[in-house]
Parts: structure tokens; sequence; C-alpha cells
């Protein structure tokens, strides 16, 4: 497996997984970023979704759990923002995404989303920190764990 | 004062001093309106002011579908009052006769029981209003003294109409006279009030219809 | 920002032209207008009536305006406009109207009763009478530039995120293109994938614009106060960059009443015509529809509807254009009932969003958008104004509905044909 290098590639190969390996590998995406988020649902949402075995009662519980948080967590119009709860915000949806059916993903499939979510949120967090002058690039650790899952 | 010197002042002195008063209070109130003016617009118009505001004056008049199922009572009440209005001044024969006098022609009334049903229905109607007005909880949070009164200015020529040509009570000149007085009041105290609507809404309505057809929206 | 009730009288009185003398010489207490309002027809409480909440107005005209008033409160037998009556009303003014525009185009008389709220909030606010968010997020637009407290930076690094993920150039403070797209801090923060999208459509058909690091906040907070002086100072903001840039058209993004205050109101506030055209996106990409530069190369599956924000069609003209969008990518699209319009508010526009006094009450009323929901039973909400979205998501989550809100610029990126 060649190493992924850039949103193509990582996009063509996320798509190429089946519906429970995007769920899992979309969990990893969000696991990352989980830190920049307050709210405690998300963590179990998360575990729901990284399990196999999941039902679809519980798929839809934890997805429901991720939208209320998204809901807490966004900026109010004309409310003082805040980039890093906007960081909970992108991360409380990534969540969404990881836990979206296929069938109801938004364009690109949930991996994708959860990533673009993920990416989002650190965004979020180095526009509240501007001194943060960090070289990490958050896809391309994204980059790095799918080229590790897929080679597992 | 006698029966008929009543009814003399009432149909002369009394009938001219309202008028004046209705004439020049309903001037001034319009004046009142325009001279304030508006701005000029100085957005890039997506249509064309004068049409959309003479469409509205027009359209307004009848009620999209929703509200008419929210608002029937009042908006059917309304109406049947304000058609039988119009028909019982224009179209009863003792008014074609006054306004003849005052200018200079007249035209074909219609029919003593086609009018009489007209002013029942009115009278039934306008009742309707005034327990819709008390009952009804918008109309009666909204309402005032103000609405009582135009309401009772508005009823009571009807009523006395009625009654001064079906010469039930009193006497004949005494009921024309009451009736006629029952006018000069409403005419008087006319402009003061909300009955203004009869003049303004043409000037409200155009201005609904231009400001909303500026945009493009027809209103 | 100094109030007093002297600043609010004066500031009632400036408000009345013949538009106002005309509106309330005409009103006959009919009440219809209060059901046409879902502030009252989903709480049922009569002094939510679209007209009572002008009754601060209604006074000083009443009083200062018209012979027989100014005869009354010479004896003294006018109604007081005082702080105390000013704070009863506050709810009324800004909790409980998004300024819709609705009882507008049913009041039987002809009567523009929004317009006539939006000019009562001049006076509300002149004498310290607006909702403490309001007036947070206005003395942050003057002073930041954006009413959340948006700066360039954080746009620059939205930017930058948009660029490296979709592979497209986002361009700069370029003089001389077409387009100057501006946008609301909502869509910075919540839904960034619209710059995306936006990038993506333009660069696939060929349209030249650009984004200004000077001027890029589209809403306008003085409009939702009710301060025409600090709405004038936002305004003209963007007009000083548009005309740097000489850009043709501003193009206002999806929000709504952004669009009022720059499209309609702009030039009236700044006192000028302006150089330039403005814009709704949705009109932008109807135009470029009509010419052909704008391919699909799938279409949505789901069963659609879309909600018009008010601002964008009621009281903006954008309603046709929509349509004729959500048409390209979609063979199954319903109308909600009183679509167009004549539809229903949301509830959380003209600044009720954020007051967060009104949140109880905005998630009651939502009550009337999920009646014509229930009507439809869409897959999918299609909508053209972020603060709908959210606020659409929140009623929805609050009465477990799971309908998914999507922005039709984002939704025709989507299925954009690659050429």
């Amino acid at each position: 497996m060649n190493e992924i290098s850039n949103d193509t590639d990582f996009r063509d190969a996320l798509e190429s997984l089946d519906d429970v390996q995007q769920r899992q590998i979309a969990v990893l995406f969000v696991q990352h970023v989980l830190p920049m988020s307050e709210d405690i649902r998300l963590e179990r949402a998360l575990k729901t979704a990284a399990d196999a075995n999941a039902t679809q009662e519980e798929l839809a519980g934890a997805l429901k759990s991720a939208h209320a948080a998204t809901f807490d967590s966004h900026a109010r119009c004309g409310a003082e923002g805040h980039w890093a709860d906007q960081a909970g915000y992108f991360v409380a949806r990534a969540a969404v995404a990881a836990t979206t059916p296929a069938a109801h993903a938004r364009a690109g499939g949930p991996a994708w989303q959860a990533a673009m979510s993920a990416r989002m949120a650190y965004t979020s967090m180095l526009i509240e920190d501007t001194s943060n002058q960090s070289a990490h690039s958050e896809c391309e650790w994204q980059y790095q764990a799918l080229s590790d899952y897929l080679n597992v | 004062m006698t029966e008929i010197e009543l009814l003399s002042w009432a149909r002369g002195t009394g009938l001219q001093i309202a008028t004046v008063i209705f004439v020049a209070g309903v001037v001034i109130r319009i004046f009142e309106i325009l001279m304030l003016g508006r701005k000029a617009n100085l957005a890039e118009a997506k249509g064309a002011e004068m049409s959309s505001g003479l469409r509205t004056v027009f359209s307004r008049t009848f009620p999209d579908r929703g509200t008419f199922k929210r608002s029937s009572v009042t908006i059917i009440s309304g109406y049947v009052f304000h058609i039988g209005l119009f028909v019982i001044c224009f179209f009863s024969a003792p008014h074609i006769l006054f306004l003849r006098d005052i200018i200079g022609f007249g035209w074909p009334s219609l029919p003593t029981p086609v009018i009489d049903a007209f002013a029942v229905v009115t009278i039934i109607a306008l009742l309707a209003t005034l327990v819709n007005r008390l009952t009804n909880k918008v109309m009666r949070y909204l309402t005032n003294f103000e609405d009582l009164l135009t309401w009772f200015l508005v009823f009571l020529p009807v009523v006395t109409g009625y009654i001064a040509f079906h010469r039930i009570g009193m006497t004949a000149p005494t009921l024309l006279a009451v009736h006629i007085l029952s006018v000069e009041l409403l005419l008087v105290i006319f402009p003061f009030t909300k009955l203004m609507h009869a003049f303004t809404l043409f000037i409200a309505r155009w201005y609904n219809g231009a400001i909303s057809g500026y945009r493009g929206v027809a209103s | 920002m100094s109030a007093s009730i002297e600043k609010g009288i004066n500031a009632f009185k400036r408000q009345i032209d013949s538009t106002v003398a005309a509106f309330f010489s005409s009103c006959v207490h009919c009440g219809i207008c209060a059901e046409a309002c879902l502030f009252y027809t989903e709480t049922g409480d009569p002094k939510r009536t679209p007209i009572n909440k002008t009754e601060p107005l209604r006074r000083i005209w009443k009083s200062e305006f018209t012979l027989m008033g100014r005869v009354g409160k010479m004896l003294g037998l006018s109604k007081k406009v005082d702080d105390e009556f000013l704070q009863e009303w506050q709810e009324l003014v800004y909790d409980s109207c998004t300024m819709c525009g609705r009882c507008s185009m049913v009041c039987p008389v002809g009567n523009d009763i929004a317009l006539m709220i939006r000019k009562t909030r001049e006076g509300m606010a002149a004498a310290g009478q607006a909702p403490e968010g309001l007036i947070g997020a206005t003395n942050r637009s003057v002073t930041i530039g954006s009413p959340m407290g948006v700066k360039w930076p954080a746009l620059r690094a939205q930017i930058k995120h948009v660029e490296e993920d979709s592979g497209l150039k986002v361009p700069v403070d370029v003089e001389d293109v077409e387009y100057m797209l501006l946008l609301s801090s909502m869509e910075i923060m919540n839904f960034p994938e619209f710059i995306e999208a936006v990038a993506k459509i333009f660069a696939r058909a060929g349209v030249t614009w650009t984004i200004s690091s000077e001027a890029f906040e589209a809403t306008n907070s003085g409009i939702q106060i009710g301060v025409s002086d600090i709405a004038a100072v936002l305004v003209q903001r963007i007009v000083d960059v548009a005309d740097k840039l000489r850009v043709k058209t501003v193009i206002s993004p999806e929000c709504g009443h952004a669009y009022t205050a720059i499209r309609w109101d702009g030039p009236n506030l700044v006192g000028k015509a302006f150089n330039f055209k403005v814009r709704h996106i949705l009109e932008v990409l109807d135009d470029l529809r009509k010419d052909g530069r704008l391919k699909m190369a799938s279409k949505e599956t789901r069963k659609l509807t879309y909600h018009d924000p008010c601002q964008i069609a009621r009281r903006g003209g954008v309603i046709a254009e929509p349509r004729n969008l959500i048409n390209m990518i979609s063979d199954n699209f319903v109308e909600m009932p009183d679509a167009g319009k004549m539809n229903w508010c949301c509830g959380a526009g003209g600044g009720v969003s954020a007051n967060e006094r009104a949140d109880e009450l905005r998630l009651k009323v939502f009550e009337r958008k999920k009646a014509q929901l229930d009507a439809v039973k869409p897959d999918a909400i299609v909508s053209a104004c972020s603060n709908c979205r959210i606020h659409l998501e929140d009623g929805l989550e609050e009465y477990n509905m799971d309908i998914p809100l999507l922005s039709l610029t984002e939704t025709l990126a989507e299925h954009l044909a690659e050429d």
C-alpha cells in the first residue's frame, strides 16, 4: 500500500472502505481532536460508533448525542465567538459525521466528513492560540493514521 | 323648538356645520400625512413603485386564503357591513334624492324591500362585528374607547335611518331629524378617528405596494 | 452610545414620515395582523399582535404630528412615553419580532407593520431599551468589525484551511474583479464550508471574485438593534472597500438581514447610491445558471423542501431564484404550504437569536415551522440563511425531528460537474 500524501488519494482510499471500516477510521480522526471538546457525551458516542457490532438503535442514539453536542456548542448569531469553543463545535460535528449512516452522509462519506470537521477543529484552536507556531499538520496526521489502518 | 324647526335646522345649518368640519378635518388629516413626505429610495430598484402601489391598492381588498381561514368572522362581517353601507347610502331612493339636490343628478334606486334587506343584514353584521370585537382575544386587547365610539357612530345612522323610513315609534319629522343628526354626529367626529381609514387606506396601501414592489415583491 | 429617554423620543420623531403617518391613521384595530404573526399564533398572547408592538411610535406620532394629538398633549391628555413604558415594550419589540414582514402582507388597510417595528427599534435603542445581547453584538461590530468578534486573522485561517482542503484559491484583496463576496460571522464560524462551495462554483464557472481583508463582514447589527447611524458605519466600510477595489458587484452571502442591510437599506443609510450592484449569492448563482455556466453532474435523490428566509424572499425579492437552482439538482422537490412570499419565519432573525432572553420563545414559535414540515415530511430542508439553518436545526432537535438542513450553495457545489 502506497503512502497517502494528498487529499485525492486520501478521499479515494476512504471511500473505498465499507461502512463499518469508515466508521472506525472516522472515530480515530475524531478521537485525535477529542481533547478540544468538553462535551462528555462525545466519548460515549464514539465508543458506540467504533463498535463493529453496534446495532442501528445504538448508532441512532449516538448520533442524537453528537447532534445535541453541536447545538450546545455552536456560536450563537451575534454572540461573542470564542474559537476555542468553536473547536468543540467542530469536534461535535466530526462525531456527527462518524455516527451518521453512510446512506445519509454528506459528500465523500462519513469518514471524509469526519476528517474535514476534525481539521476544522484544529484550525479553530490555531485561530484562538496564535502563539502556537506548531509545525503539526492535522491532515498529515490523518494521512498517516489512514495508512496505518489500511496496513494493519 | 318644534319638530319641524329641529328638522329644518338639521337639514340646513346643522348639515352645513357638519359638512364644513368633516371636509376641513379630512383635508387637514390627509395634509398632515402627506406633508411629512418620505425620503427618495437610493437603492437600485427591482420593480416600479407607482404600478406596484396601485396594484396593492386594489389587490389588498382580497385576503389570501390562509388569512381568510384564520380571520373569517372578522373579514366576512366587515365586508358585509361595508357593502351594506355602500348600497344603502347610494342606492336608497331618499338618499339619491338628497344627493341629487347637491350634485345636480341622480340615478336609479333599488326597490325598498331590497334596501330593507340590506339594512337588516348590515345591522346584523355590525352587531356581529361588535360581538367579535368584544370576544375575540386579539381584538379585545386592542379595543379602546375610540373603537366603541366609532362603532356606535356608524351603527346609529343605519338604525335611525331604517326606523325613520318605516316611521316606527316617533313622528316622521322627529325620526328624520334624529337620523340626519346622527349622520351629522358621524361626520363631525369622523376626522378625529380611525374612520379616516376610508381615505387614508388608499395612501397606506399604495405605500405598502410601492415599498414592496421596489424590491420586486407583489404585496 | 449613551442613551436617554429624550434621545429615544427624538429618535422616534425622526422616524416618522408620511408612510408611518398613513399607516397609523389607517389602522382600524381589526387584529388580522396577529393571525399572520407566528409569535402570536404559537403563543396565543394578544400583546404580541404586530401593530401593538409599534405603540411607542404611535404615541409619539399622535402627540407630535397630528393637530388633534398636539391639542390633546397641551390638555395633558396624551399617553406618556417614559422609561417604564418602553421597558415594558422591550420584549415585544425585540424578543417577539424578527421583522419578517408577514403582517405587512395581510393588513387590510395596507400597513407595513414590519417597517413600523424597525422604526420603533430606533427609538427603543436610543432610549437604552435594546436587549443585552444585541448591544454587545453592535459594540463588537463597530470596534472589531464583526458582531461575533471575528477578525481578519481568523477568517484568513479559515480561508487557508479551505484552500488546503480543496486545492482552490480564495482570492483576497484583488482589484477590478466582477464580485466581492461578503461573509457573515455565522458562516465563518459555523459553516466555513460555504466559502469552499463558493470557491468551487466560481472556479468552474470562470468568475472573477475576491474577499476583502478590510471589510468582509456581511452581518449588520445596526439594522437588528435599530440604530441607523451604526448601520450606516458598517455599510460604509463595505462601500469604501468595494470602491477601492473597483468591484462590479458585491455579493451578500447566505444570511437574511445582511441582504436587507446592504441591498435595500445600504444606499439610504449612507445617503448615496452605490457605484456597484448588490446581489444575493442566490441571484448570482441563478445568473450563472441562466448563462449556462453552472453544470451539474448529479442530483439529490432525497425529497427536498425549501425554507424561504424572510429577508431574502418576502422582504428581498429573491423567490424564484432558489427554486430554479433547486430544480437543477432535484426531481423530488416539494413546496411546503405557504411557500414563497408568504412563507412562515423560522423565528430567529432580526436579532432574536442573539438575545438569550428570547430562547424559550424562539423554540416555542418554531412549532409553526414544524407544522409546515409535518405537512410535507421532507427528507431534507434546503435554505439560504445560516441563522435560519442553525435555528431550524435547534428546533428540529428540540422536537425530535430528524431532518438535515442543507445550504443551497453548498448543495449545488456538491453536485457540480468536474469540467
